[in-house]
Formats: C-alpha cells, sequence, structure tokens
C-alpha cells in the first residue's frame, strides 16, 4: 500500500503563501492553480516537467480561493474573498478577464460550472448560493439566489450529467437544488455530519455524493427515487438522499477536499494531518451499504495542510494536489494489488 | 397527643409551605414580567422585519413604474422578476406571527430581492434602524 502513491514531482506554485485550489481543464492538459498571493497560476506539461504558462495576476483584491474551467475548456472562473468572482476567457497561451460578478456580500467560496457550460453557481461566507445563467454573447445574468444554508457556504458542485447543484456548508448540512417552474429551490437538506462539511464529489454516475468534513469523516450519500425497491421513504416526487457509508477512524484532522476520479472510481481525500489517502469501494460490495478500503496513504504528502485533491480527467492515476505551503505535488496512483 | 403532633407539623412544614408560596407568587409575577418584556421584544422585532419588506416593497414598486412600457427582452426578464418579487411580498402574511414558514417566506423575497438588484445592476445599501430606515444606494 505504501507504494501506491508516487510523488511525481513538486512545484512552489504560489511562493511566501497558500495555494487554495487546482483545477484540471476537461482535456486534461493544464492545471490551473490559485492563492493566497491573489493570483491564478496555469501549469502546462512540457515532458516530464509542469512549467507555469500564465499568472492571472490582476483580477482580485484579495485571496483566490477556488478555479473552475468550463465544461468547453475555454473559460476559467476564480472565485475570492474579495466578493467577486471573475471569468476569464482562454486565447491560445493568454487569458483575458471578460466579465466580474459582483453581488455576494463578502468572500466567495465556490464556484462551479454545469455540464451544459450556460449554468454558473458560487457560494458566500454571506450563507448564500447565486446560479448564474450565461448566454451566447458571454452575458452573465443571476437567476436565483438561494438563502437555504445559516452560515457559511464552503462548496459548490454539479452533478455530472443533471441541472442538480450541491452545496456544502458550516452549518453542518449539504443541501441540494434544482429548478422548478422558473426558480431554483432546495430539494433536499442531508444532515448527518456533526460539524462543517468542506467539500463535495459526485460519482461518476451521478447517483452517489461523497462529502468530507471537519469531523473528520467521510459520508457517501445515494439518490433514491420515488417508488424505489429499497422502500426508501420520499416525499412526493422528491428524490430523497441517504447516507449509505460513513468512513470514519481514518483522518486524523479536519478534511478539506475529497475527489472522485471520473475514470476509476477512486476517491482521493487531503486532510489537514497534511496526508493525502485513497480509498476504493471494495469489489462486490452491496450498492446500498457499500464499504471502501483505504488503498494509499501518504503521511507527510506536504508539509502543511493539505488544501485540494484533483484527478486528472483523461489520464488514469494521475493526481495533483496543494497545500498551505504554497506547493503543488503531482502524484501517480497504481493500486499494487489487483483490486 | 394529636394536639402535640399538629403543632409540630406547623413547624416542620412551615418552611416547605414557605417556600411553595414564595415560589407560586414568584411565578405569578415573572409570568406577567415576562409578558411585558416579550412584547417589547416582539414590537421591535415585527416592526425591523416590517420595515425591511416596506422598504423592498417601496423599491419595488418604484422600478415597477419605471420599467414600465418597455419593451426590451432583457427588461421583460427584469420585469417577471419584479413581479414576482411584488408578488411574494403581498402573499406574505403580516398578522400572523406563528406562520410556520415565516423565516423560509423572509428568506425568499430577501433573494429576490437580491437577485433583482443584480439584474439592475445596482448595489442597496439599506440602514434599518428604530429611529426611521435612511436608504442610500
Amino acid at each position: 500500500m505504501k507504494d501506491s502513491l508516487v510523488l511525481l514531482s513538486r512545484i512552489l506554485a504560489h511562493p511566501d503563501s497558500r495555494c487554495w485550489f487546482l483545477a484540471w481543464n476537461p482535456a486534461g492538459t493544464l492545471l490551473a492553480s490559485c492563492g493566497g498571493d491573489r493570483s491564478v497560476r496555469i501549469w502546462g506539461r512540457e515532458g516530464d516537467s509542469w512549467n507555469c504558462k500564465s499568472v492571472l495576476c490582476e483580477g482580485h483584491q484579495r485571496t483566490v480561493r477556488k478555479v473552475a474551467w468550463s465544461p468547453c475548456g475555454n473559460y476559467l472562473a476564480s472565485a475570492s474573498f474579495d466578493a467577486t468572482t471573475c471569468i476569464w476567457k482562454k486565447n491560445e497561451d493568454d487569458f483575458e478577464c471578460v466579465t466580474t460578478l459582483e453581488g455576494h456580500e463578502n468572500e466567495v467560496k465556490s464556484v462551479a460550472w454545469a455540464p451544459s457550460g450556460n449554468l454558473l453557481a458560487t457560494c458566500s461566507r454571506d450563507k448564500s448560493v447565486w446560479v448564474w445563467e450565461v448566454d451566447e454573447e458571454d452575458e452573465y445574468e443571476c437567476v436565483s439566489v438561494l438563502n437555504s444554508h445559516t452560515q457559511d457556504v464552503k462548496h459548490v458542485v454539479w452533478h455530472p450529467s443533471q441541472e442538480l447543484l450541491a452545496s456544502a456548508s458550516y452549518d453542518d448540512t449539504v443541501k441540494l437544488y434544482r429548478e422548478e417552474e422558473d426558480d431554483w429551490v432546495c430539494c433536499a437538506t442531508l444532515e448527518g455530519h456533526e460539524s462543517t462539511v468542506w467539500s463535495l464529489a459526485f460519482d461518476p454516475t451521478g447517483q452517489r455524493l461523497a462529502s468530507c468534513s471537519d469531523d473528520r469523516t467521510v459520508r457517501v450519500w445515494r439518490q433514491y427515487l420515488p417508488g424505489n425497491e429499497q422502500g426508501v421513504a420520499c416525499s412526493g416526487s422528491e428524490a430523497s438522499w441517504k447516507c449509505v457509508c460513513t468512513l470514519s477512524g481514518f483522518h486524523s484532522r479536519t478534511i478539506y477536499d475529497i475527489a472522485w476520479c471520473q475514470l476509476t472510481g477512486a476517491l482521493a481525500t487531503a486532510c489537514g494531518d497534511d496526508a493525502i489517502r485513497v480509498f476504493e469501494e471494495d469489489p462486490g460490495s452491496d450498492l446500498q451499504q457499500p464499504t471502501f478500503s483505504l488503498t494509499a496513504h501518504v503521511p507527510q504528502a506536504h508539509s502543511q495542510d493539505v488544501n485540494c485533491v484533483a484527478w486528472n480527467p483523461k489520464e488514469r492515476g494521475l493526481l495533483a494536489s496543494c497545500s498551505d505551503d504554497g506547493e503543488l505535488a503531482f502524484w501517480k496512483y497504481q493500486p499494487s494489488e489487483g483490486i | 397527643m394529636a394536639g402535640e403532633q399538629d403543632m409540630f407539623d406547623a413547624v416542620v412544614m412551615a418552611d416547605e409551605r414557605f417556600h411553595g408560596e414564595g415560589y407560586r407568587e414568584g411565578y405569578e409575577e415573572g409570568s406577567s414580567l415576562g409578558m411585558i418584556e416579550g412584547r417589547q421584544h416582539g414590537t421591535l422585532h415585527g416592526a425591523k422585519v416590517g420595515s425591511e419588506i416596506g422598504c423592498y416593497r417601496g423599491f419595488a414598486l418604484a422600478w415597477r413604474g419605471l420599467l414600465h412600457g418597455c419593451a426590451t427582452e432583457r427588461d421583460s426578464k427584469k420585469m417577471k422578476v419584479l413581479e414576482a418579487l411584488i408578488g411574494m411580498i403581498q402573499k406574505f402574511p403580516y398578522d400572523d406571527p406563528t406562520y410556520d414558514r415565516l423565516h423560509e417566506d423572509l428568506d425568499r423575497i430577501r433573494g429576490k430581492f437580491k437577485q433583482f438588484c443584480s439584474l439592475l445592476n445596482v448595489q442597496p445599501d439599506f440602514k434599518i434602524s428604530t429611529e426611521g430606515s435612511l436608504l442610500s444606494f
């Protein structure tokens, strides 16, 4: 198990600062990083090494907390503590800020593009989640302001194929939203975590959602549609989500990020104990009560808290991570025994 | 013999009896003081909420007048959101503080108001105080 996750290279991506988040472009050829130094950097591979292709430093007045690529790969959104979200358009190696979305009252914590590319979601310490629509002329319009959470909203993520949005909050819950008659509504609240939920990741099919928390557990939730065979109660025509697995005892500190590989189904976690862990579902485990095993654990992956882990969408086993120490690292995951 | 027991009984039970009487008197007085304090608190809080919604209503009705007659698609989208906001404000049960979806509906009104401001590209800044509200945009 010790050889399962091997370090490929390490880069000081945001010197004298924290590296907060990483995002691979849909083609898997570029990696965007963002940090406490208020910049976004774009990294591209040249042979065996990764080089900085662009630095986007004029966009924000404060820390950039998250970045997200549009499904077409031509746009990058950056969410900042300066309460704005910038939309950058890619032009060869250059990026130009085409719009700045304003409206949140304070720090924007996350941004995510819907699979259709027409919708964008942002969330903030002001406890709200905003849904924006973009048209063919690159005009952004707010279509909904959702005030369902009672505390700071840390992360938003879209379902891989449906227009279903999930958010994670300091109020210990995960909420799901969908459009209903021209307006967005909260259609489910997932309770169970005993502390802040920091991040979320859908599995490749979108039937399951993984959440990670300050309570040092990972929870896996499964969607049950009305009339399901397992007899899980649903209210009316709404799907219901049930926690089908809790991974506890593996992490000694807050789990800040979770990533579900869309190619292999492996789950990676970023932890405040400076470690990276990978879990895989046990083959043949019951769909309604799945079990996961720890297949890789690198205790000192970074010298400080690991803030983000991201699987490359095209290359199996390629994982990127970043940390409060400002570094970005690339790893190769190869489960040793045939799983 | 019986007379002696009654006398001791009265002495021994005196403490408990006075304790009980004192408790009942205190409880009654506390209840009525609590009612008064609660009423004051409710008045203040209700006024704050009323003031906030009143601001949104005035803002919305003013903009309805301003946007009336504009025919672009963008403006018709704004009108739709505006009408939804006005509708929510009108439907809100102002005379029922025990309405079970009070906070949910208030949050929806606030969200709709923020969305409308975003479409107008206006950043309102309300300062609601008990002496009267101060609007600055």
